[in-house]
């Protein structure tokens, strides 16, 4: 099966993606940002949806929609603790204006906008795996110069401020990245199912590891092992990839709490 | 000089303090003491430069507050952490590490030994290695002291560091705090309405009362409060 040009550029891309979702999805879980990654996943519909309309590829509608509004939730919801609000209100303009465009245009492009709430990762175009590249390669530069003092503001924020570490600076920082990761995951599991790839792994690979570098380690390859669980499967039995990835994923979320419980 | 306030009023809006001055020395010991909403942890927001004073200057380390405060560890009386339920207290530590630097330190085995030293300092290495969220709150306390040392501080910042401490953990903290300021030559500046066993180590007292911030070097200038434990 991995002869055919398609499934060759579902596993490039989907590899790069899960990479990043399993590092992104430990800091989501830390920062308890799950709501986020869940709302600019929505968000994402309204970014594809407007640049479907004027012609444009749709993952830089989403990307350009979700940097302002991660930027906009990052200053507004600074503290881990205060982001929720911040969220809900920025999505809620945004799925206002999302619906909007589906209202004007709702003839025009109902199967693209599938595309996007569900993931086609088997029709990822060579264009698409070079763009998934760059998007890859700019949040490992961010994450590599940022990664200690993001780590740190999250677990322990009052004595990050108390060291002069720019909370606020890393909060629009680490929106900035989940926006990017939201932006190149919706290629896979879509924009409802965003969510299971940016929480499940991390939670995961929490549910077993006591230090954050084994966590994201483990966070990787259980976002990976997910994905070509999910591309073989698919194949063989032509049902949508991401049924098997999010099944497979909290059948392993599953076994770690049920493990968590009974030891 | 480790901190020169000069006529520094401290509060956020409306002044808690009348305008005081003082010095305090390069490692010494002090006791801050005054009631609830004297401005006792107003003054430690101060030195972090987390708030301005309403007038006059404080300089720590000879430089204006914020500029230093890689060389400050403080250790408020409540925060927030954001650890999942399997990671340590060794991992909290890890963290803190040149946290301001930019980069990842993944695999540091001298940090690793080092942070395995403080644990034993701290009396913490029985359960340094089990999750945080599940330790007491006496257990945590060690594990920040411990937390607040790995940066090798020139001051720490304790608020009400004794709390939720029993009898024989008290008596163990305090041996460390006098092994830090004494071998390590670290400044404590430490508020606790507790200074029953621990007045006579210290070297002098901050007395925040009535507006007023007074330097007393003698324990019988604070006796007349009764909310100060002595």
């Amino acid at each position: 099966m991995w002869a055919y040009n398609f499934m060759q550029h579902a596993l490039i891309s989907g590899i790069l993606v899960s990479t990043i979702c399993g590092i992104v999805s430990v800091l989501v879980v830390i920062r308890r940002s799950a709501f986020a990654s869940h709302a600019l996943g929505h968000m994402s519909l309204t970014g594809a949806a407007g640049a479907i309309f004027i012609g444009v590829n749709p993952l830089f509608g989403q990307l350009i929609l979700n940097l302002i509004a991660s930027t906009i939730m990052g200053i507004i919801g600074d503290k881990v603790k205060r982001n929720d609000l911040a969220v809900g209100v920025v999505l809620a303009f945004v799925l206002g204006l999302g619906s909007y465009f589906l209202f004007l245009f709702q003839n025009n492009y109902a199967g693209n906008v599938i595309s996007i709430l569900f993931g086609n990762i088997l029709a990822v175009s060579t264009s698409q795996i070079y763009y998934l590249s760059i998007l890859f390669m700019i949040v490992i530069i961010i994450l590599g110069i940022f990664a200690r003092q993001l780590i740190f503001a999250s677990i322990d924020p009052s004595i990050a401020n108390s060291k002069n570490i720019p909370i606020k600076k890393l909060s629009i920082v680490f929106f900035i990245i989940l926006a990017i990761t939201v932006s190149m995951a919706c290629q896979i599991v879509g924009a409802l199912l965003i969510f299971v790839m940016l929480i499940v792994p991390g939670a995961i690979a929490l549910q077993w590891c006591d230090s954050i570098f084994k966590t994201i380690i483990l966070s990787i390859l259980v976002a990976n092992l997910s994905l070509i669980f999910g591309l073989y499967f698919s194949f063989w039995l032509n049902l949508p990839v991401s049924f098997f990835i999010t099944s497979s994923l909290c059948s392993m979320y599953l076994i770690g709490f049920i493990k968590n419980r009974l030891f | 000089m480790m901190i020169e306030c000069n006529n520094l009023v401290l509060g956020y809006k409306d002044p808690l303090t009348e305008p005081f001055s003082l010095s305090i020395e390069d490692n010494k010991w002090l006791g801050i003491i005054g009631e609830n909403g004297s401005g006792k942890s107003t003054f430690f927001r101060t030195i972090l430069s987390e708030i301005k004073p309403l007038s006059g200057t404080i300089r720590i380390f000879d430089k204006t507050p914020g500029v230093f405060n890689r060389l400050i560890s403080y250790i408020p009386q409540e925060r927030e952490i954001n650890l999942a339920d399997k990671m340590t207290g060794f991992t909290l530590i890890k963290s803190c590490h040149s946290a301001w630097k930019y980069g990842f330190d993944c695999l540091n085995n001298k940090l690793n030994h080092r942070i395995y030293e403080l644990a034993e300092l701290v009396g913490a290495t029985s359960y340094i290695l089990q999750p945080f969220n599940n330790l007491s709150g006496g257990q945590k306390k060690k594990i920040f002291l411990a937390q607040a040392l790995i940066n090798k501080p020139k001051l720490l910042l304790l608020d009400e560091p004794l709390a939720d401490l029993d009898t024989k953990s008290k008596h163990h903290f305090i041996q460390t705090l006098r092994d830090i300021n004494a071998k390590q030559k670290i400044g404590l500046l430490m508020i606790s309405h507790d200074m029953h066993e621990i007045a006579s180590y210290l070297d002098a007292f901050i007395h925040l009362k009535k507006s007023k911030v007074h330097y007393c070097s003698e324990l019988p200038c604070i006796k007349e409060d009764s909310y100060v434990g002595l």
